[in-house]
């Protein structure tokens, strides 16, 4: 009995770990990736480069031998506006009209890991930042 | 009190050895997945944000359905086959749903049988399959979980890879969960066919799941 109530409790549990509580992760991670390509839009490397994951940032800055700030403003990511956002655990992907964003959630909140990013069938995409 | 703990001495053991090898398995699966998070640049997990992210739930769903798997085949499988010499199985002669005297059914229902049993109609031919029908639902439930809290898993795993997530169809024929899926079955039927085969020249003394221990190899429904 004892076995029975614990297992329909985690039968629950299971069942709910893969699709509860994706709706209020999937505005944050919209917010974020609206916050991005606002920045991007306005030509603000420094606010660009603050919705970057820090690896991301590092990346960047590392690639132009520059601050990310001014690394920023010689990639030609475009922006745009958000159409959709899918969320998985802690990643989602933001697909805009030009442009296919992957996020990472991290202990600051939802932050751009890849931008200007180009399909390959199954294989990874090719990002310009962030790869 | 301790003659009710002694009269249900399996399953309250087996209950507790159940709930502290799944706190094991969290406080585990928690270490090695925050691992992988370093190598991914993710965050890391507490172990309760970790006992309901989707990697926990496949991983204790995946070896759910593989168990309910077992006990359902191994159910519905004893009805009509026999293995000559095993506990396990009924004597040659028994194989299939037997005769409603010898099993008590309808009009051969003592008055302590289950109602059910007495009824007759839909409700003793549900009964009489109730303990397969469980099992088989269970596996399917749980191996329904597998593949939700899987695919939610893996579609993380890819994004972290900057691949698209895939759809619950195309995960349901992916190799990652047929390969979650076959480890697991391959494992329980070798229990199976061990045990049963074993259980014909080994023993353990006093066990149900054995025979006494000085009876022949081909003494088939005893246990000791």
């Amino acid at each position: 009995m004892l076995r029975n109530g614990v297992g329909t409790a985690l039968g629950v549990l299971l069942l709910c770990a893969a699709g509860c509580g994706t709706s209020g992760r999937e505005s944050g991670a919209e917010a974020a990736a609206s916050d991005f390509l606002a920045a991007v839009d306005r030509g603000d490397g420094a606010a660009a480069c603050a919705a970057l994951a820090p690896d991301a940032a590092e990346g960047l800055a590392s690639s132009e031998d520059l601050p990310c700030a001014e690394a920023f403003a010689k990639a030609d990511v475009p922006g745009g506006a958000v159409e959709s956002v899918e969320v998985w655990g802690d990643r989602a992907q933001v697909r805009t009209g030009a442009d296919v964003l992957f996020l990472a959630e991290l202990d600051g909140g939802w932050k751009v890991a890849a931008a200007e990013c180009e399909a390959r069938g199954d294989r990874p995409h090719e990002c310009e930042v962030g790869a | 009190m301790k003659r009710s703990l002694r009269d249900n001495g399996l399953s309250i053991v087996f209950g507790l050895l159940f709930l502290a090898t799944l706190v094991g398995q969290a406080f585990a699966g928690r270490a090695d997945h925050n691992d992988r998070q370093l190598v991914d640049g993710g965050r890391e997990l507490s172990v309760l944000q970790y006992v309901a992210s989707s990697d926990f739930a496949v991983d204790v769903a995946e070896n759910w359905q593989s168990e309910y798997l077992q006990f359902f085949l191994y159910v519905f499988a004893t009805v009509w086959l026999v293995q000559r010499g095993s506990p396990e199985s009924k004597l040659v002669e028994n194989a299939g749903p037997e005769s409603d005297e010898r099993q008590k059914v309808g009009r051969y229902a003592t008055a302590e049988s289950p109602a059910w049993a007495r009824a007759g109609g839909w409700r003793t031919a549900v009964f009489a399959r109730s303990l397969g029908l469980v099992m088989g639902v269970l596996f399917a439930l749980s191996w329904l979980a597998q593949s939700v809290a899987g695919r939610s898993a893996y579609n993380a795993e890819r994004l972290a890879q900057l691949q698209d997530p895939v759809s619950w169809a195309e995960y349901a024929g992916s190799a990652e969960f047929w390969n979650r899926t076959l480890q697991n079955w391959q494992s329980e039927l070798l229990a199976m066919g061990s045990i049963v085969v074993l259980s014909v020249y080994l023993r353990q003394r006093g066990s149900p799941e054995s025979k006494p221990v000085g009876d022949p190899h081909d003494v088939t429904q005893e246990s000791g």
